[in-house]
């Protein structure tokens, strides 16, 4: 119930485009600040710097509307391009060649959070110049439990609880896999209260995969052998393999 | 059994004997647990000899009661009951609703449907 | 145009050579099973919350640090236990070693 009255003057101000900035707007452009400097020292790319693209025309050319005098403040200063773009849907980069590299699913018990941390997610993948498609609502799942509301003889007064768990699925087209870990990195670094993450992330390599392996086989040698010490392939049932050849060459088996 | 008890105190749960020996027991079959799965793969095993898999038979019986799975118990973290534990939460059907109703469950509300 | 059975059973073996897993082509019970299984004994072991830190634990840590704290508590039961020695009523010392064996009884 609070959260969702603590969110309200938020979506209102996404509602009204040119609202007078408030106390919300300034901590979402720290926000995309902080987001484009980050861009700054990881990824250098081709695509165009936010401020290049042309937000919409009405966003633009129209003046700052006083809500409280009805006038229109002709020599008001224009918020900045970043602050502006916070008040309207997240921007988004164009795909290319649309190969998925990554499947991020947020969960929630409450839709607010969720949306916003989704918004923000979108905000982040853009900046990072990263094409980001969704949120893409998934299946609610929905779990039920009855309980007696008090001793066992009592069985015919009962109550229901439930708890719906939403989610929202992101997907990440053509991203450099390096650039996908920032924002992931980003995105855990600035996480939601109640929000859960999970990300499933593909990577691509070159058709001469065996050759590159090769190529990497000697640095890697040491490494592998010690792994390959410790557990061989499997590493989780390590344990019940180790007891039974202890098993087996021990005196009671030996005997036999 | 107290041999395998530990000396000192270490859970912070709702307390009770029956919860020390249920969490006693855990402990138990955490560390036996590989030796309990390595008898059961040579039993289990055909193309080992039969004087083997009988031997590793009576080792497996052999083994004391608290390192078996099928003695641990879920018990409720706020009251110790043993009955009517919901799993996902740990708690008995009346802790789950006092504390559902006291808003302790995160996203835990009245269904009506 | 069926395929012999000796010629899929090599292929069997060839498969199972790469990929490194059991050839059993009669399909003879191995156990392997068991061997997949993963070990539940450590979050079976992680049912009840660790106990966490008392005020008694917290101080005397703090003491390393050179900092002392007051546990008004712990000094009230400190001074309750002091007044009971004093009017004698303090439970007896706890003994060590064995018992005497007892003389001329039974």
């Amino acid at each position: 119930m609070t959260r969702s009255r603590i969110l309200q003057p938020l979506r209102q101000s996404i509602a009204r485009p040119l609202a007078q900035p408030s106390r919300n707007a300034f901590s979402g452009s720290v926000v995309a600040r902080r987001s484009m400097a980050s861009v700054d020292d990881s990824a250098p790319s081709e695509a165009a710097k936010p401020e290049e693209i042309p937000p919409p025309a009405a966003l633009l050319l129209q003046p700052e509307f006083n809500h409280l005098t009805g006038k229109t403040d002709e020599g008001a200063v224009r918020l900045p391009r970043a602050v502006q773009s916070l008040y309207l849907q997240p921007l988004r980069r164009e795909q290319t060649y649309g190969v998925p590299t990554c499947d991020l699913q947020l969960r929630s018990y409450s839709v607010p959070n969720l949306e916003f941390f989704c918004d923000f997610a979108l905000r982040a993948a853009y900046y990072l110049n990263l094409p980001a498609f969704g949120p893409v609502p998934l299946p609610k799942i929905t779990e039920r439990w009855t309980v007696p509301k008090s001793h066992f003889i009592f069985k015919k007064s009962q109550e229901n609880w439930e708890r719906i768990t939403r989610r929202r699925l992101i997907q990440i087209r053509d991203g450099h896999p390096e650039t996908v870990q920032i924002w992931l990195a980003f995105l855990q670094k600035h996480a939601y209260y109640g929000i859960g993450m999970k990300a499933n992330v593909w990577e691509y390599s070159k058709l001469d995969v065996a050759g590159q392996l090769d190529g990497n086989a000697k640095s890697m040698q040491e490494i592998v052998e010690a792994k390959m010490m410790q557990h061989l392939g499997r590493d989780k049932t390590a344990g019940t393999v180790q007891k039974v050849q202890e098993l087996l060459e021990s005196e009671r088996f030996r005997h036999q | 059994m107290s041999m395998f008890r530990s000396k000192k105190l270490d859970i912070g749960s709702f307390l009770n004997i029956k919860v020390i020996r249920d969490h006693t027991k855990r402990k138990v079959f955490a560390q036996y647990e590989p030796e309990r799965q390595a008898l059961r793969y040579i039993i289990q095993n055909t193309t080992l000899p039969a004087k083997t898999r009988a031997e590793a038979q009576l080792q497996l019986t052999q083994m004391h009661c608290y390192t078996r799975p099928t003695q641990i118990r879920g018990r409720c973290l706020l009251g110790g009951k043993g009955r009517g534990i919901f799993r996902d939460f740990r708690l008995s059907r009346y802790n789950f609703r006092m504390q559902a109703l006291e808003g302790n469950l995160p996203g835990v509300q009245k269904a009506s449907w | 145009m069926s395929v012999p059975r000796a010629r899929l059973l090599e292929l069997m073996k060839a498969q199972c050579e790469i990929f490194a897993t059991t050839y059993n082509p009669d399909g003879v019970r191995m156990g392997n099973k068991i061997l997949r299984q993963r070990l539940r004994g450590p979050t079976m072991a992680k049912y009840y919350p660790p106990k966490g830190p008392s005020l008694q634990n917290l101080y005397s840590e703090f003491k390393q640090l050179g900092l002392e704290g007051i546990n008004e508590e712990w000094e009230d039961w400190q001074e309750h236990l002091a007044g009971r020695q004093q009017r004698g009523k303090a439970p007896p010392k706890k003994k060590t070693g064995p018992p005497a064996p007892t003389k001329g009884q039974k």
